[in-house]
């Protein structure tokens, strides 16, 4: 096993998920696992997504096609939030200014 | 630490039913799951009290201690078993002076299922597998002459000194994140992450918008009039600019170029404005009034 992958067998013994889970959450194009050996392997910088999506199934009993959307209307958000991050800024420097008129 | 009212945290009466219960906590988790609230720290408060709330109230055998014995109900069996004491004193003649319970309620982390398995701590820490530890959050503040350039500095973290690298160009409320700073993995597994947050105090003279700088720089009116040379102090040292004849109050000079340099893409950098704030003469001599008012009937 490489230094940063996991393999996919241990995670569904872990979280008690079928193995067919995971792949439903590659044909979405969710997460992306890669084959080694003949064995199915999750890279570490997958983890957090899977984790979440594991979550969001778990918790909320959000099947597939609502993970699907959730994590579009998340990346929505993630890029609105980034947005208003520049638009405060900006907004700052116009208060900077009016301050020092 | 204070009492906690489960049945009100999921908006139950006393009398709810599990169906009750399942339903409420359904319903308010869809609210305040973390994952569906990111960076939202209030959202994530409330998800753990409603966990908990649920964790408490969803166990018939947790529910009855709760009901039965209030805020002291983590230590029921204790009671129970001092009720016994009590009791076994109380038959053998002797008198019993009481003893009240100064403990708090609550303490338990009620966390989400990967961090309470992997952030270690969990029941299941028996298990073999590698698991990515926990991630970490960091506030840093810096100020923009920090942010002007890529330059290291060493953080404290849980502990831990932690030497990391800033490049040039962030912007202020940025996050980044430092894969493998975070807490242990668990079974050799990976370590969790350290995400930091930058927080970039404005500079009295340069104003950033975007990765353009703006300040304003006085002249006199004779340079602004006649034009000149004009030394100015920029972010990365003084340059000397020429001011065109007949430069107007409020004029701007764009350098481009020379404003804050773009996060993580090397040799490029925003403009630089120079707004000019031409100074009027004040306290003229007589000589100089006269001069202006020959000037006026031109």
């Amino acid at each position: 096993m490489g230094t940063n992958l996991i393999p996919v067998e241990d995670i569904c013994a872990y979280h008690h998920v079928e193995i067919n889970f995971i792949q439903s959450l590659e044909d979405f194009g969710l997460i992306h696992t890669t084959v080694k050996k003949q064995s199915l392997f999750l890279p570490v910088d997958e983890l957090t997504k899977l984790e979440q999506y594991l979550r969001l199934a778990n918790d909320l009993e959000i099947n597939l096609e609502g993970i699907h959307a959730v994590s579009h209307l998340l990346n929505q958000l993630q890029n609105m939030q980034e947005e208003i991050i520049a638009l405060q800024n900006e907004l700052n420097y116009y208060k900077q200014l009016n301050q020092h008129h | 630490m204070d009492y906690i009212d489960y049945y009100k945290i999921l908006d139950l009466k006393k009398d709810a039913t599990t169906e009750d219960i399942k339903k409420a906590y359904r319903k308010l988790a869809r609210k305040h799951h973390p994952d569906l609230n990111p960076n939202n720290e209030e959202a994530n408060k409330k998800f753990q009290q409603i966990n908990e709330a649920n964790e408490v109230l969803s166990d018939p055998e947790k529910r009855k201690k709760y009901d039965k014995y209030g805020k002291d109900w983590q230590h029921a069996d204790q009671l129970d078993a001092q009720e016994q004491q009590q009791r076994q004193y109380q038959s053998q003649g002797g008198g019993y002076g009481g003893n009240s319970y100064s403990g708090g309620f609550g303490g338990e982390d009620f966390s989400d299922f990967f961090s309470s398995m992997f952030g270690g701590g969990g029941g299941r820490s028996s298990r073999n597998s590698p698991f990515k530890g926990q991630d970490y959050n960091a506030d840093l503040q810096l100020n923009l002459l920090d942010a002007y350039t890529t330059h290291k500095q060493t953080l404290t973290v849980n502990g831990k000194q932690v030497r990391i690298t800033i490049p040039a160009g962030v912007e202020n409320g940025q996050k980044i994140k430092l894969p493998g700073y975070g807490a242990a993995g668990v079974n050799n597994g990976p370590p969790g992450d350290l995400y930091i947050k930058f927080n970039i105090t404005d500079h009295p003279k340069f104003k950033r918008k975007g990765n353009d700088i703006y300040f304003q720089e006085e002249i006199d009116l004779y340079t602004a009039i006649l034009g000149g040379e004009k030394i100015v102090e920029t972010l990365n040292g003084k340059v000397k600019l020429k001011v065109p004849e007949g430069t107007q109050p409020d004029a701007t000079l764009r350098l481009k170029g020379k404003g804050f340099p773009l996060y993580k893409k090397e040799n490029q950098f925003g403009d630089l404005y120079i707004k000019w704030q031409v100074k009027l003469p004040t306290n003229l001599n007589a000589e100089q009034k006269e001069l202006f008012e020959k000037l006026s009937k031109f």
